[in-house]
């Protein structure tokens, strides 16, 4: 088994929450969440054992190295970039939406322009890095607080207020007609394996079947929690009444004998650094695209271009794009991801097959 | 009778040497022989000279079998040429000129030759001396720890003007080449003119010449050296310093005592986790108290918030103020119980600690909670075992205490994920900082 294959597909799948697929689910959860949930685990499963399996083909290699002596320069152009654009967002759209529940929820009074300083120091001083230390990085972030979102998930399941009937109402409505768009956010759980284009440089080795097996039971799970435990907690549809349902969730929790007693910080917390490292781990694939498409070695100048170009759209994105639009724009991004995403993979699996024959 | 060539060395030899005090050039004639001795007195041991030299000189007749009884002396070199013949005089070394050859005799006098008691890291148990400050003891506490036949020692020399001897010890079985390799180029391009010990490379170590984290351990403890050539790492002993460098080094290293080597195995485990916690209680706490006192006190509890806030309503000033005023105080105190006679040095502490704090509380110039947290803050600080790693840490907490003042609570946590990254892009020789694996030899190919 492969633990930084895992990583990354776990770190998608924590950072959900802020990505607002529990949002999206849960608004659609009488039109065919549950069945578009259902469909999703096996779409998602299957890009990624398609994907993985075609890229293991190249040990060691980022898709950068992959495709170093392609003839058809501009093909990689375009290829690239389609690619960096849906990374960067994907990025982008974590940040923005993050800086927002901070401003919202932990400094109501603080500039969002100030809070965007900070994270991007922390995430340009990562992505920088190389591929090996960022993993070693998001192996550390992921060690600091696995056990802790381990005890929320806990308690929230040991609550006493969570209502299992509110989710079996729910769970009845499982043969609604599947809405794409809950097809797309569920599968966002699962996409973290498309990483692979860069962090495929640290994983040696083959890609056991376990690998796949632990992907799908943390899949269902995650799911399940994502999408229930809300509705478990506010009720089938006082559930839809919060813009993020996840966090008016753990603020229904309380640990009695704890010195912190809303849990609300500890997940706010925690999802501080895991919001670090997505969007970093995010980022460093858009950023070494974006140097893997120069012919010669980045310098110092063209770097810093690349990171104002980074941080002026990130600026502009918590300025022009308030909860709502952000909500409505992730609907639609995650529809062109996952489509995007099945052309990538179909693409790579099959010129992969056709370059190894 | 000396030839022209011997001559002529000699006079230029005398020559370099501008006749210092100490300086001794001493000719010697018996019936059938003729010699001259050139040496510094105040470094060589005049005695051996005269137990090797001196005395069989006038107890062997034969001038033939006086020469081959200096060429089979052990101690005696061939001279080579007139710069290292100078180099090694002012080691110590005797110059001998004899018919017509000249020979290095080596009687250097090894006066640090003491093995001192452990001062900086000390244990409960396991063993107590520590290094001396000469060199050849040094190599010689090592070998008696480290009985292996794959122990490698090589020397070189680092300073432009001190010229320092430095030796490189490592086991060859478990040494990973191209580490060697990188520290050994590292070595040759120090650019130090007084090198006297090792910690004066920590700096040298990073490109910019301006290093916060110490990527290297310095130690006084034989017991560590022989431990971790036996797990790969490459030794430096430097002449005339009694610690001994280990490379490469990561943080594992830098937290670990000697001792947990010397303890049952849940304890090491126990004290393991006491020193990983107060690295971060040490690092986090002032940073989180001005966060969670100015920007979000509705994180704790009621009772809890309400007892921080109440021990805080006299406090004329915002909390970072409070904080940045204690921890200034606390860092005098340490400076100066470090710089303070020792017969003084415990009144400081207690003045400082005991009676300024107190007052400082009870004038309500800063909150009882903030001398609790200082005071905690500066004992983990020493938890750490290595006292250079600890100064590290003094340090950073400003770094984050900085940035939670900016930010509040997000400033924490992002603050000390940054000092992580920053200590993830660290490496020592190749090995990353943050590591928990040695490089073994061989392994390299995922590099």
């Amino acid at each position: 088994m492969n633990r930084y294959f895992l990583y990354l597909v776990l770190l998608n799948m924590i950072v959900n929450v802020i990505i607002f697929v529990p949002k999206i689910l849960i608004e659609y959860r009488y039109n065919g969440a549950v069945m578009g949930v259902l469909i999703a685990i096996p779409i998602g499963i299957a890009l990624n054992y398609f994907y993985s399996t075609a890229i293991n083909r190249f040990p060691e290699q980022g898709l950068p190295e992959i495709s170093a002596n392609s003839k058809h320069r501009w093909l990689k152009i375009i290829h690239f970039g389609s690619i960096q654009l849906i990374w960067f967002s994907a990025g982008l759209i974590t940040l923005v939406g993050f800086i927002d529940i901070l401003v919202r929820f932990i400094n109501p009074e603080m500039p969002k322009l100030a809070l965007l300083v900070i994270y991007l120091a922390a995430i340009f001083l990562i992505i920088q890095l190389p591929t090996q230390r960022v993993v070693y990085f998001m192996e550390i972030v992921l060690f600091f607080n696995t056990p802790l979102i381990a005890f929320i998930i806990f308690k929230a399941f040991a609550n006493d207020y969570l209502s299992w009937d509110s989710m079996l109402e729910v769970g009845t409505h499982i043969f609604e007609r599947p809405s794409i768009k809950s097809i797309a956010a569920a599968t966002y759980c699962f996409s973290g394996y498309s990483n692979l284009i860069i962090f495929n440089r640290v994983i040696n080795g083959k890609l056991k079947v376990l690998n796949f097996i632990a992907i799908f039971i943390f899949g269902v799970f995650n799911l399940f929690t994502t999408f229930f435990i809300p509705i478990g907690f506010h009720g089938s549809d006082g559930a839809n009444e919060y813009l993020y349902p996840w966090i008016s969730t753990a603020d229904s929790l309380r640990l009695v004998y704890s010195p912190i007693e809303r849990v609300i910080f500890l997940f706010l917390m925690f999802y501080m650094s895991i919001t670090l490292i997505s969007v970093s781990v995010h980022w460093h694939v858009a950023y070494e695209l974006i140097k893997g498409t120069f012919k010669e070695k980045v310098s110092k100048k063209q770097n810093l271009l690349i990171l104002s170009i980074f941080s002026g759209a990130s600026i502009a994105g918590v300025i022009f794009l308030n909860t709502l639009l952000l909500n409505k724009v992730t609907v639609y991004w995650m529809i062109v991801r996952l489509g995007f995403e099945i052309v990538l993979v179909a693409i790579f699996f099959i010129w992969a097959r056709r370059r190894s024959v | 009778m000396p030839s022209n060539n011997v001559q002529t060395i000699r006079d230029h030899l005398l020559n370099m040497l501008q006749q210092p005090e100490d300086m001794v050039f001493k000719e010697n004639h018996s019936k059938e022989k003729y010699m001259e001795a050139l040496y510094i007195k105040s470094i060589c041991d005049e005695a051996i000279l005269h137990d090797n030299i001196l005395k069989p000189f006038f107890e062997i007749t034969g001038p033939e079998e006086f020469l081959n009884f200096l060429q089979s002396n052990p101690k005696v070199s061939e001279y080579e040429d007139e710069q290292k013949a100078l180099e090694e005089l002012l080691r110590g070394v005797a110059i001998l000129f004899y018919q017509d050859f000249v020979f290095l005799f080596d009687c250097k006098m090894d006066r640090n030759n003491a093995v001192m008691d452990t001062t900086v890291e000390t244990t409960i148990q396991g063993p107590q001396a520590g290094f001396s400050e000469s060199l050849p003891v040094n190599l010689g506490l090592i070998r008696q720890r480290y009985p292996s036949t794959a122990l490698m020692v090589e020397s070189s020399t680092v300073g432009n003007l001190s010229k320092t001897r430095v030796m490189i010890l490592h086991d060859t079985r478990f040494t990973d080449p191209d580490t060697l390799k990188r520290i050994k180029k590292f070595l040759a391009n120090v650019d130090i003119d007084m090198f006297q010990s090792g910690e004066q490379l920590f700096d040298s170590l990073r490109k910019s010449n301006k290093a916060l984290f110490p990527l290297m351990l310095v130690t006084e403890r034989p017991d560590r050296v022989a431990v971790n050539l036996s797990m790969g790492k490459v030794i430096l002993l430097i002449h005339g310093s009694s610690f001994a460098v280990i490379l490469p080094t990561v943080m594992k290293d830098l937290m670990a005592s000697m001792e947990d080597i010397y303890q049952a195995y849940w304890i090491t485990k126990f004290l393991k986790v006491l020193r990983y916690t107060a690295f971060n209680v040490s690092l986090i706490l002032p940073g989180l108290y001005v966060a969670v006192t100015s920007y979000n006190p509705e994180i704790f509890r009621i009772q809890l918030a309400l007892s921080i806030a109440g021990s805080r309503t006299a406090i004329p000033y915002p909390s970072y103020i409070e904080v940045v005023l204690m921890l200034f105080m606390v860092e005098l105190l340490t400076e100066a119980s470090i710089r303070l006679p020792k017969a003084v040095g415990p009144t400081a502490t207690t003045v400082g600690g005991l009676i300024l704090g107190q007052a400082a509380a009870e004038a309500g110039l800063v909150s009882n909670i903030m001398i609790v947290i200082v005071s905690f803050v500066a004992i983990s600080n020493f938890v750490v075992p290595i006292n250079a790693f600890s100064f590290t840490i003094r340090v950073l907490k400003y770094f984050v205490l900085l940035i939670s003042s900016l930010f509040g609570l997000v400033g924490v946590v992002l603050g000390f994920f940054l000092v992580l990254a920053y200590m993830v892009k660290l490496d020592s020789f190749g090995e990353p900082f943050l590591t928990l694996v040695q490089s073994k030899p061989g392994e390299n190919s995922n590099k």
